[in-house]
């Protein structure tokens, strides 16, 4: 298996379809129209990176989920915004203790998972705004260690969340009731498959199929697993700035993975020789 | 007997006060100018150790460790504890190079010098290393500054928290610098006492 660039866009610039100074979250719906929050904004692109619209946020979004129902959640400071598919805001859950800073977002069923970086664990609320429960909150570190200030998840089809917990070098499998399932990852950094430096990877997303996609800083990788933890391929770091870190992923129905270049202010594509995933 | 002063006493008071506001203004000005003079600092956007965008260990300089006048370097390593993660495998304390040990950490550190100390902190597991949060504390006795700790700790690999300072109860504050003429980036400045450390440099490192 090997992943290639197919393309890149955004980038930094003052134009409609760039980004002046930051890129922060990536996001992709059902319809593989890709939702990019930076500069206070939410660019939304389609796959050959042509700008489709684009809305302000209240305050600088930090990460972007879209809902099967269309609705764009919006990871800001102490705040989720919530926007229609037209770029309408709903509302917005404002709770300064456990949304402190909200860096990734995710659903299974009406269940709405918002990580929390300030406290380092995953909130699980309902769709009406209203909190459920911790996840990865209650241990002895009391969250996870993310040096990096960053954390971030995604769900499986099952329900399942993958985390990436950089400062011990692993991805953990959690239930939605805080039950830790298991974990993969090692630190090293002569084979590829282990995590290097202090703190890796910093990013996650799963493809459909369930592989595990993350990505590292220093130097900055994009790296492939099978929902096992079995290392199947990485794309290295000479197409990144090499002083990329917290380079959020996203990954749409054909299976290609959308990267963010967080210093250049890139979208890198890739896709996989000889097809999806 | 009291006896008025006479005018010509009076206009002699007030030369003599004259003359000691004069000679204390002087010396006010002179003791301030004195305090004012320049001190070394090392410009963190220049210096190599420091600065962003050039990345490891290989690359780390330690012109500030073998070219200061005084034995042990005026120039030391301090770490940020407010901006230090405190994590598990810290880049500036282990040489992440090495081999990697039984316990899943690697087996030799980074410091040249062994001046850097680890320590578990908080509730701390026994068992497993990846479940604690430790303290790094650099050892000023030991360190030479040298740097090789702060190009490991810096963006993107760490988070920056280790930094190059001179220490000012050491420095023989040379007026032309050891350290200034062999830096390769010319990252040493010359600025006023009032603006150091972290002010605007006002006067040439050379």
């Amino acid at each position: 298996m090997q992943y290639r660039q197919v393309s890149v866009f955004a980038g930094k610039g003052t134009g409609a379809d760039r980004f002046a100074e930051t890129l922060y979250g990536i996001g992709i719906d059902a319809a593989d129209l890709i939702y990019a929050v930076g500069d206070s904004e939410v660019k939304v692109f389609d796959t050959q990176g042509r700008l489709q619209q684009r809305w302000a946020t209240e305050k600088p979004g930090y990460c972007v989920s879209i809902s099967a129902d269309r609705t764009v959640y919006v990871g800001e400071i102490g705040q989720v915004e919530l926007f229609d598919a037209g770029g309408r805001r709903k509302t917005a859950w404002t709770d300064p203790e456990r949304l402190g800073f909200v860096t990734s977002i995710g659903f299974f069923g009406d269940n709405v998972f918002i990580a929390d970086a300030k406290d380092r664990c995953i909130r699980r609320y309902n769709k009406s705004g209203e909190w459920i429960n911790n996840i990865g909150k209650d241990n002895r570190t009391k969250g996870f260690l993310i040096p990096n200030g960053y954390l971030d998840f995604a769900v499986d089809k099952e329900g399942v969340l993958h985390v990436a917990n950089p400062a011990k070098h692993r991805i953990e499998r959690y239930t939605m009731n805080d039950e830790l399932l298991g974990y993969f990852g090692r630190f090293g950094t002569r084979q590829p498959e282990d995590f290097p430096g202090c703190c890796n990877p910093t990013n996650l997303t799963l493809t459909r199929q369930g592989d595990v996609v993350v990505t590292e800083k220093a130097a900055p990788r994009l790296k492939f697993y099978d929902r096992s933890g079995k290392f199947l391929t990485f794309v290295g770091p000479e197409l990144f700035d090499p002083n990329c870190k917290n380079m959020d992923i996203a990954v749409d129905s054909q299976g290609r993975v959308y990267v963010l270049d967080t210093i250049r202010l890139n979208i890198h594509v890739f896709a996989c020789e000889g097809g999806a995933d | 007997m009291n006896e008025e002063p006479t005018r010509r006493d009076v206009l002699g008071y007030g030369a003599r006060g004259a003359g000691l506001l004069v000679l204390g203004s002087t010396a006010f000005y002179l003791t301030k100018k004195a305090h004012a003079k320049g001190v070394w600092v090392i410009d963190p956007a220049k210096c190599i150790n420091i600065r962003l965008g050039t990345t490891g260990i290989d690359q780390f300089c330690d012109k500030c460790a073998t070219t200061c006048v005084i034995p042990l370097s005026a120039v030391r390593a301090v770490n940020d504890f407010s901006k230090c993660g405190r994590c598990c495998i810290c880049p500036a304390y282990f040489d992440v190079a090495s081999d990697i040990g039984r316990d899943g950490l690697p087996v030799r550190k980074l410091c040249p010098r062994d001046a850097i100390t680890r320590e578990a902190i908080g509730d701390v597991d026994p068992d497993d290393p990846l479940n604690n949060f430790y303290e790094y504390t650099i050892d000023k006795t030991k360190c030479n500054g040298c740097g090789k700790c702060v190009m490991a700790c810096k963006e993107p690999a760490g988070l920056g928290s280790i930094r190059l300072e001179i220490r000012y109860d050491l420095c023989t504050d040379c007026n032309r610098c050891a350290i200034s003429t062999a830096c390769p980036e010319d990252a040493l400045a010359r600025i006023t006492r009032d603006l150091a450390p972290g002010g605007k440099a006002v006067e040439s490192s050379h």
